[in-house]
């Protein structure tokens, strides 16, 4: 489903992050990407999210080259196919935790009843992951595991294929961060989405079904 | 060590966020280059008018004259040859001209006739006017369309030293009228400008060598003024002292001459009449003489026999002349041709002057005895020198200024005329004739002195006793006087910081952005610093360091672009603008102090605004408040709201029901109507902060939430863009226009239809059958002319249209009665307590000796003077004495802006050479306005009258304060563009603190068009509301300016509302622009 061939990135201040790296996930695959900080795990996620393109290399998803995506067709890409969980939960202040949840759901225009089922589908995730007397509190108003826990469920809210988690327990305490971890694989398990965590958390790493490292540019397993 | 870490550290930073200072650089520079350009515009003004000052004098420092009267040239020669002065001699009078082969004509000029000095005392060589040419300036030449050699008519008043209205001054008194030959066009080098006035204005100059201007061919002129070169060591009461030590009686028109009959010596005088204190001055230095007054009576009586036209004598108590008041003694020839005898009643009549008219009075003596020919009762040389009278072969052929009834002289009076001439027939006590026949023009028509006093003697006893200011004399330091003018003039620079309020303000804001927009830039650093455990005192003095480093460039720049702002002021007020200065001689000037004032001024402001910013951020670092996420409750708003919308509703329907809506009443109306639009837009965002139950529905919903909790980010620009739009209109209503109630008696023109200027003044009383038969004015159709007739006394215009300070004003004289009768004009001002006296009126009370009431229009009382109502003016009557005129009421804004008014009778009384009416208000048929306009002109024409509108007189004192409003529009237009480039600012830094909502909207499916439009929309929406809110609120407190006048610029206002939306909506995506460009992807990481 989603294969990176050769890709390599460097910045100017740090020089080469990665170098001619090659990554295959199936549909249903957990993978857990691990390294020392300024590996690139960060950039590697943001290049599979296009948020960011690589220097040279190709990203295939679904057989197609996102790469050749115009900027409207990255947008949709991502609110389609990408759900992000952030070591930061970036909650918007402004909006209630439901509405932080359908925030993707705003990006493309729906239907009255797309947008029913929408809220449906958010009050049911919320449920599941345990969060459902959060919907019309604020982020302010919440604590740091819930709040992440909110951004699963956002990540989760247009069904995508990919979740890409870059350091998700980062801020969390042990507890929290073992419960996002479970929940992280139960989604991956139920909905059959790919789960790619980037992360330095081993615990976490363990969970997934495939372990890789990055070093020097590339993965290794 | 630590102070080189300091430094290295500052400049290291200041080098980093170049970027960020360099908006504040520009923004501060901008500052200070208005504020130095203002100071320097007022600068260059008030150079403009000393150096305009200067030249129009050229060499001249002091100025000595005589206002109306005149006095023998050679006094310029004496006090060259024995004090060493640069003088030259000159004679101003009034006139016009007029192109021969064009027939274009110059109305308001200045004639000179001039001396062979004139030039080289202005230090212009080789140039002089040929007798039978005239020279005119550039601005006459231009104005006339002619060049050297082409011929001009010119018409002016003669050196008469005789006033117009003088009893018995001949009614043929010359007003010259000749074709001359342009010889020269002189410019300002030449010193084709000089004037004595105090104005900005470029006069229209015709100079003409001396002699032509006087019939008679003498070797000396009679002149009413001399310029004295220079000032140094010279002072006003020095040359007085001079001028008194050097005058002889010939000096001002005395003469001596011996009489035939008793061997005496008399003084007379070229004005007939001698005045009092010229008499007083005689008398106290040879007390020999006596007082001698002669008059012509129309007819001496006896029962019903009559002789005509006879001279009676008023001579002092002596051996002869021991009779009382009631007494007469008449001469032989007189008592036989009335058939009466001593102890017989006999009653004289005889023409008294009031005003330009002449009253027949009477009174009846007795006769105490019959003169034979005692010497002194028999003397032809009694008569005064009448030039009507004097020199004629018959007494029909007299110009005695009066009518005389030729049918009534007989043979008998011929031939006594043949004989005797004028030999008094009757002779009554000095004091009952000079009761009777004493006039503003003097006590005595002779000084005569006993037996033995001789020429030589009376020459010796005057010589340095005569008082300069008895005859008229005024000296004046007329460079300082010029100086001070305009030093004290319009200040320029207060007026253009004003006019540049906006722009000054939206500096200051942009300012405070650019500096909080920079403050957050350094928040990593500065709370680092924190956590390094630098104080605050330490911290602040860091940031204050590069703060302060950067105003001081920024003030330095701005200083000295002030001086292009200044040239781009001086251009405009020189071309466009002309209207605020009425010239276009207005010169750019470098001088130091604005640099130094805009510099200290900008740097101060920049820096207080600093250590504010300073403050607070610190505080707010230390504390770590980050910005504050609360609700806002709706509740409050919606009852502000509806309070704020019905009285609006309210009180703009009450405005625009009443028939007279009251400017206060529409003002509030549209302050209460920006209240309620503000308060709208704060509701309709705080609402969606409220209505979670809704939901959000879309991206313009999420772009609401934002500001549901900080509405004052949506509110204060709108407040900031209303708030400007509506200042600038409500100002820009203040536009003067015409309207109808200035049309009426009570508004500023006093209900007449024209406003008129002569520049020969016209004796005749125009409202008078005779005046008008004069003139041709007797058709019936002209029954409703109506004249209001002004005397005028020259002064210098204390209108808005001069930039100087003036102190003395052109006085009119005027007739209240007309204008108390038609209720003309109003006041807003007056000295007297009593609402329901006419302040009109006070004008012919008297207070006191010398000092009498005055009126002027409140705009020239307060701006033009800088005085106010009870204040009081000296002016220098013709006597030479103080006369002061008290200011007892403030016209609302009239066609007499410019002039001071006194009666008519304490004007002839305090200056009896002016000859006639210059200034005229006429009412007339209203829809034949045109041609009635024409029929005057024509009539008029040897008088070089000026007939305009007086709607249209009054109109054109608005083109400076509409120029002024103007400025202001511009100026603020361009204010609140710049203030809506803050709004840029604002969305930055907006955009900077909320990156981080960008980035996850992108991270989440958002394209970067759609995050453009999710901050634009609102920000255009605030935009919107900004112009509607300041324009229709500014359009409903300004209805009764729209209703009455209608003078609010839809055009400008049009130009404003665009430009500040296309300058807003430029701004806008140029600053959202930046979404694309900045790498959003960093704020998805952990702070």
């Amino acid at each position: 489903m989603l294969k990176l061939t050769n890709i390599s990135r460097s910045f100017a201040q740090r020089g080469v992050v990665l170098d001619n790296l090659n990554l295959e996930a199936g549909m249903g695959d957990s993978i857990a990407i691990t390294g020392p900080s300024g590996s690139g795990k960060t950039t590697l996620m943001n290049i599979i999210g296009a948020l960011d393109r690589p220097d040279s290399g190709d990203i295939l998803f679904r057989d197609a080259s996102i790469l050749s995506y115009s900027s409207d067709e990255l947008a949709k890409y991502r609110n389609r196919n990408i759900g992000f969980v952030f070591q930061d939960h970036l909650l918007l202040n402004h909006l209630t935790i439901k509405e932080n949840i359908m925030l993707p759901v705003f990006a493309e225009k729906i239907s009255e009843k797309e947008y029913a089922d929408k809220e449906e589908y958010t009050v049911l995730l919320m449920e599941r992951i345990g969060i459902t007397g959060l919907k019309d509190k604020f982020p302010f108003q919440v604590s740091g595991g819930e709040a992440q826990r909110a951004t699963l469920v956002r990540a989760l809210i247009a069904k995508p294929a990919i979740i890409l988690a870059d350091e998700p327990t980062g801020s969390l305490d042990s507890k929290n961060a073992d419960l996002l971890g479970r929940l992280l694989i139960e989604m991956n398990r139920d909905f059959g989405i790919t789960l790619i965590v980037a992360t330095h958390s081993h615990d976490l790493a363990s969970m997934m079904g495939l372990h890789l490292s990055l070093d020097d540019g590339k993965l290794k397993g | 060590m630590t102070k080189n870490y300091l430094l290295r550290n500052t400049l290291r930073s200041l080098f980093y966020y170049r970027k960020d200072y360099f908006n504040q650089v520009i923004i501060i520079a901008l500052l200070a280059a208005i504020i130095t350009g203002s100071l320097f515009t007022g600068d260059s003004v008030r150079d403009s008018l000393r150096k305009s000052s200067s030249e129009k004098l050229g060499n001249t420092g002091i100025l000595v004259s005589t206002g109306l009267r005149f006095f023998d040239s050679s006094v310029s020669d004496r006090l060259t040859s024995e004090y060493q002065l640069n003088t030259t001699p000159l004679l101003e009078t009034d006139g016009y001209c007029q192109n021969f082969t064009t027939g274009a004509t110059s109305l308001n000029i200045s004639i000179y006739g001039i001396t062979g000095n004139f030039f080289s005392f202005h230090g212009v060589k080789d140039v002089e006017i040929p007798r039978g040419t005239v020279a005119v300036n550039l601005k006459m030449a231009d104005h006339l369309g002619v060049k050297e050699g082409d011929e001009i008519i010119i018409r002016f008043r003669d050196a008469d030293p005789i006033p117009a209205n003088a009893p018995f001054a001949p009614s043929k008194q010359g007003d010259g009228s000749r074709v001359m030959k342009i010889s020269k066009i002189f410019g300002t080098e030449e010193a084709g400008n000089f004037s004595l006035g105090i104005s900005q204005i470029v006069p229209q100059n015709l100079f003409i060598n001396l002699q032509d201007l006087q019939q008679e061919k003498v070797p000396t002129f009679r002149v009413n003024r001399l310029l004295v070169a220079g000032t140094e060591g010279l002072s006003e009461s020095y040359i007085n002292d001079i001028i008194k030590e050097t005058l002889i009686p010939s000096d001002i028109g005395l003469s001596i001459r011996k009489s035939a009959v008793t061997g005496e010596h008399e003084m007379i005088s070229d004005r007939v009449f001698i005045d009092s204190a010229i008499v007083r001055c005689i008398l106290d230095n040879i007390p020999e003489g006596y007082p001698v007054i002669t008059y012509l009576a129309n007819s001496i009586r006896s029962g019903n026999i009559e002789t005509p036209y006879s001279f009676v004598s008023g001579l002092p108590a002596s051996e002869e002349l021991n009779i009382t008041d009631d007494e007469i003694i008449i001469s032989r020839w007189l008592a036989e041709d009335l058939g009466t005898n001593s102890g017989n009643e006999i009653t004289l009549s005889w023409y008294h002057p009031v005003g330009n008219l002449l009253e027949e009075r009477e009174k009846t003596f007795i006769i105490r005895y019959i003169s034979d020919n005692e010497i002194l009762l028999s003397d032809p040389a009694l008569m005064p020198e009448f030039p009507g009278i004097s020199g004629s072969t018959s007494c029909s052929s007299w110009d005695a200024g009066i009518p005389i009834l030729m049918d009534k002289i007989r043979d008998k009076d011929e031939d006594y005329w043949d004989i005797y001439k004028g030999t008094p027939k009757a002779f009554v006590s000095y004091s009952v004739g000079k009761k009777l026949w004493g006039n503003n023009f003097g006590p005595a028509t002779a000084i005569r002195f006993h037996g033995g006093t001789d020429r030589e003697s009376i020459l010796k006893g005057l010589r340095g006793n005569l008082d300069p200011a008895d005859a008229g004399f005024t000296v004046k330091n007329i460079l300082i006087s010029g100086e001070e003018a305009a030093t004290r003039g319009v200040d320029f620079s207060t007026l253009f910081l004003s006019l540049g309020f906006f722009i000054i303000l939206s500096c200051i804001i942009l300012l405070s952005f650019s500096v909080s927009i920079f403050f957050e830039s350094k928040k990593e650093q500065v709370r680092t610093y924190f956590a390094l455990g630098f104080r605050n005192v330490k911290i602040a003095r860091l940031l204050f360091i590069e703060t302060a480093i950067i105003s001081i460039a920024g003030a330095f720049a701005g200083a000295f672009l002030g001086y292009g702002v200044n040239m781009l002021i001086i251009h405009a007020l020189n071309s466009v603008w002309s209207g605020a200065v009425q010239t276009d001689t207005i010169a750019a000037g470098f001088n130091i102090i604005p640099v130094i004032t805009g510099f200290v001024s900008t740097l101060l402001i920049s820096l207080i605004l600093v250590i504010i910013k300073l403050r607070s951020y610190l505080k707010r670092l230390e504390g770590h408040k980050d910005r504050a996420y609360k609700f806002h409750s709706s509740r409050i708003n919606i009852i502000l709201l509806t309070v704020a919308s019905a009285f609006a509703v309210v009180v703009t329907s009450l405005s625009l029901i009443m028939q007279n809506p009251s400017i206060a009443l529409s003002f509030s109306g549209g302050t209460l109507l920006f209240i309620t639009l503000v308060l709208f837009l704060r509701q309709y965002y705080i609402r969606r902060g409220s209505g979670f139950s809704e939901g959000i529905n879309g991206l313009y919903g999420l772009s609401r939430r934002f500001y549901s909790f900080y509405p004052s980010q949506s509110v204060t620009p709108v407040i900031f863009i209303a708030a400007g739009i509506f200042a600038i209109i409500i100002t820009s209503s203040n536009r003067q226009g015409l309207t109808d109630r200035m049309l009426l008696n009570t508004g500023g023109t006093g209900g007449y239809l024209f406003w008129s200027e002569s520049a020969i003044p016209v004796k005749e009383n125009l409202n008078s059958k005779q005046g008008k038969d004069e003139f041709g004015l007797n058709d019936t159709d002209l029954s409703g002319l109506e004249f209001l007739q002004c005397l005028r006394l020259a002064g210098d215009d204390a209108s808005c249209l001069n930039l100087n300070h003036i102190k003395a004003p052109p006085v009119l004289g005027l007739d209240p009665s007309s204008l108390i009768s038609r209720g003309s004009f109003s006041f807003v001002s007056t000295i007297d307590a009593d609402d329901n006296k006419n302040p009109w009126s006070l004008l012919n009370e008297n207070i006191n000796d010398n000092i009498i009431y005055g009126i002027a229009d409140q705009t020239v009382i307060k701006w033009g003077l800088k005085i106010s109502v009870g204040d009081t003016l000296i002016f220098r009557s013709e006597n030479g004495k103080p006369l002061k005129i008290v200011v007892c009421a403030g016209l609302e804004s009239s066609v007499f802006q410019g002039h001071l008014i006194v009666s008519e009778k304490n004007f002839r009384n305090y200056f009896p050479s002016v000859p006639g009416s210059s200034v005229f208000l006429i009412d007339g048929d209203q829809d034949n306005a045109d041609q009635l306009k024409d029929l005057l002109s024509s009539r008029f024409s040897n008088y070089g009258l000026s007939v305009e509108k007086a709607a249209g007189k009054l109109a054109s004192f608005f083109v400076v304060t509409n120029t002024y409003l103007n400025v202001f529009t511009i100026l603020g237009i361009l204010g609140l563009i710049l203030g809506v480039a803050g709004l840029g600012f604002m969305l930055i830094r907006n955009y900077d603190q909320r990156k981080k909502e960008f980035a996850l909207m992108m991270a989440t499916g958002y394209s970067s068009s759609q995050l453009k439009r999710y901050i634009l929309v609102d920000q255009v929406i605030i935009l919107v509301w900004g112009i509607i809110t300041g324009t229709v609120s500014a359009l409903v407190a300004t209805l009764p300016s729209l209703q009455s006048s209608g003078d609010i610029s839809l055009n400008l206002l049009i130009i404003m509302i665009v430009s500040i939306f296309s300058v807003g909506i430029l701004i806008l995506f140029i600053s959202v622009s930046r979404v694309g460009k900045t790498n959003l992807l960093l704020q998805l990481r952990k702070d």
